[in-house]
């Protein structure tokens, strides 16, 4: 059990770290990312390859690009970094003036084929099969720590990290960069004619959510030391968001609550119902589940479970 | 046999095809999915020109390939452009669509229902899916004036439970379709079966009845009506109800008519097959400008043709990112898909 709650803890933190990023994306700048997922997959990619060390050795059993053994907090920073370098060139498509739905599709199928160049191109990142044996990353200074212990050890630093990102994002949503994003989101036109860089402000947070979607892959593969395409499907995209829908787009304690119920209590409990059916039909039935989920909320309650604050005009905004 | 370069090379690939390819960095290639005897560095001078030749064949060959890939996409690329272009809805659904399509052949065919039923099965699935979709689905959001942005969540989700539900019933499973391809006709530099021949004239067939529907009869014309303005063509009298009713119809039954023409081709049916070709049909439909059966066939042909080319020259991994890489050019090109909501039509008629 203690097991099985530290993992639990490791997961929601890096599902609020990934919400989170994928947030201020579509939350504040109305950015419909869908391809977000493939910014945490490059993050746990490049977090892996330069812990793994080459592709020689021990290490020959998979091929992959950038083989190095950094020690530990570089490869997160990596990771940051990698996910934040492919949010800049992604994001030159995010920040022309497209037509939404025009954006929208794009992303979706930038996250259908980077799924397939990186399954078939095997010198990349191993191809379909992905990269495994991923060093943990606390293992070394923590090695008198038993199993137990160390995943205790870890899920602390990802807790860590994760109440580092909310002081940032909470910093910036009481920004006056926050309030123009809303402002590009609710009506491009005005903000333009009120002297905001409109282009500049959605690139900056697509690189920023990127860089915090990098960071959470990092993390992620760090714990479970394996990273494959089918760990990345374009669906996990609608997972996120889903939670984001459902918690309440743009507010950052909605995010906190829809994702712990769409994560953690949606997925989670079904694993202690009773096995039926052929294996594998349990998830693919909470995919359905998901998509029902989000037509009903799109239904019911399309500003979530908690709105985003209300602003009024002409007065400054009310302060909690 | 003749496969596309749209599967990932999986099952019948590129390889198969293209036996030696550019391979630069001289590593071992054995552990590729498809081993590539020959490396272009490795050989002397003379082999390497012999192997230009050989490269220049390959990629006529190639073009060939194109045209029939070509054939392919535009049946698909023709209802979704119509589709879009009507009820101004980007259906990402679309792409489930075709594989209902391809399902529903599968199905006649494994009952032995003969070759016809197979035929039309698609089609009609096609068709029916897509009308209780529209009429139940979108039509509850368009009757709380949904945005087109809020539509297309609504498309993603539909797609995702269409997706998962098929898979759910085919227990996560890929199954083997097989259609008679034909005889092997060599032209000129390219090689068609008769299969691929009978697709091609399908395409153009298809193609000349929905322009000659659009601009000669009336029904086409208050389609035209409706496209253009919604709201000036409900004022004329158009019969709003019933033109919508046929456009998801025909969408529909291009969508899974698009299905069975891809699995005749690619030969393997999945759940996830058809999401994966709506990348290039959603390229051809919006290079060829939202609303026009011909911009889309004429996209098409370019789309088919270079992601062919890029498969024969790159990989056929990287095909489908040539069809993105023209479909950003022709986004940053053409402004009018660069409005932020705002200026154009925004509303949805379903």
């Amino acid at each position: 059990m203690s097991y099985y709650l530290s993992t639990i803890v490791v997961f929601f933190g890096v599902d609020l770290l990934a919400a989170w990023g994928l947030n201020i994306q579509f939350g504040w700048a109305g950015v419909p990312n869908f391809a977000f997922i493939i910014f945490q997959a490059i993050g746990a990619y490049s977090a892996a390859v330069v812990t793994l060390g080459p592709d020689s050795g021990a290490n020959s059993f998979q091929r992959y690009i950038l083989g190095a053994q950094l020690p530990f907090p570089l490869p997160l920073l990596v990771a940051a970094g990698a996910g934040g370098l492919l949010a800049l060139i992604v994001g030159v498509i995010a920040t022309l003036r497209l037509r939404r739905d025009y954006q929208a599709a794009v992303f979706l199928l930038v996250a259908l084929i980077a799924s397939q160049v990186v399954s078939g191109d095997v010198g990349l990142f191993n191809g379909s099969n992905g990269l495994a044996a991923v060093p943990q990353p606390l293992a070394g200074p923590l090695s008198s720590l038993s199993l137990g212990d160390y995943q205790w050890a870890y899920a602390g630093f990802v807790v860590v990290v994760c109440v580092a990102t909310f002081g940032l994002i909470r910093r910036l949503g009481k920004s006056g960069w926050q309030r123009g994003l809303r402002a590009t989101r609710d009506d491009e036109a005005a903000a333009g004619a009120l002297g905001l860089n409109v282009a500049a402000m959605r690139l900056q947070v697509f690189v920023l959510g990127g860089a915090i979607a990098g960071l959470s892959g990092g993390l992620l593969v760090g714990f479970i030391t394996a990273w494959s395409p089918g760990s990345w499907g374009y669906a996990e995209t609608f997972a996120i968001l889903t939670g984001i829908i459902l918690g309440g787009a743009g507010n950052i304690w909605g995010v906190v609550l829809g994702t712990f119920l769409v994560q953690i209590v949606f997925v989670e409990v079904p694993s202690f119902l009773p096995e039926f059916g052929y294996p594998g039909l349990i998830d693919k039935l909470e995919w359905i589940v998901i998509g029902f989920m989000w037509l009903a909320v799109l239904v019911l309650r399309p500003g979530g479970i908690v709105s985003e604050r209300r602003y009024r005009a002409g007065a400054t905004p009310v302060r909690r | 046999m003749i496969a596309i370069g749209v599967d990932g090379g999986r099952e019948h690939g590129l390889a198969d095809r293209y036996p030696a390819s550019n391979c630069t960095d001289g590593r071992d290639r054995s552990q590729l999915p498809h081993p590539r005897p020959a490396c272009a560095g490795n050989l002397g001078t003379a082999a390497a020109r012999a192997l230009t030749v050989v490269t220049w064949t390959l990629i006529l060959q190639s073009i060939g390939f194109g045209l029939v890939t070509a054939a392919i996409i535009s049946i698909g690329a023709m209802g979704f452009t119509l589709q879009f272009g009507v009820t101004n809805i980007l259906n990402i659904s679309y792409g489930n669509i075709l594989t209902v399509g391809a399902f529903a052949a599968l199905i006649a065919q494994r009952d032995h229902l003969g070759l016809v039923l197979t035929v039309v099965a698609a089609p009609l699935a096609g068709a029916l899916v897509t009308f209780l979709l529209a009429r139940i689905v979108f039509g509850l959001f368009a009757r709380r004036h949904a945005s087109s942005f809020d539509l297309i969540m609504v498309t993603l989700a539909s797609s995702l439970i269409i997706q998962y539900s098929i898979d759910a019933a085919a227990q996560g499973q890929e199954f083997a379709f097989t259609f008679p391809a034909g005889r092997t006709l060599h032209v000129g530099p390219f090689i068609f079966t008769t299969l691929s021949l009978a697709l091609m004239g399908t395409a153009v067939v298809l193609l000349a009845l929905l322009m000659s529907m659009l601009h000669y009869t009336r029904m086409g014309k208050a389609l035209r009506a409706l496209s253009t303005d919604p709201q000036l063509a409900r004022a004329c009298g158009v019969p709003m109800r019933r033109i919508l009713n046929l456009t998801w119809m025909v969408t529909g039954a291009l969508a899974g008519l698009a299905g069975l023409v891809y699995v005749t081709n690619n030969l393997t049916v999945s759940a996830s097959g058809g999401l994966d070709f709506l990348v290039l049909v959603v390229a051809a439909a919006l290079l060829g400008g939202a609303g026009s059966p011909m911009g889309a066939m004429i996209a098409s042909l370019v789309v088919g043709i270079s992601t062919e080319v890029v498969a024969a020259i790159g990989g056929s991994y990287y095909s489908q990112a040539a069809g993105l890489g023209i479909l950003a050019i022709v986004l940053i090109a053409r402004p009018s898909s660069r409005t932020w909501g705002g200026a154009q039509r925004d509303e949805v008629t379903v």
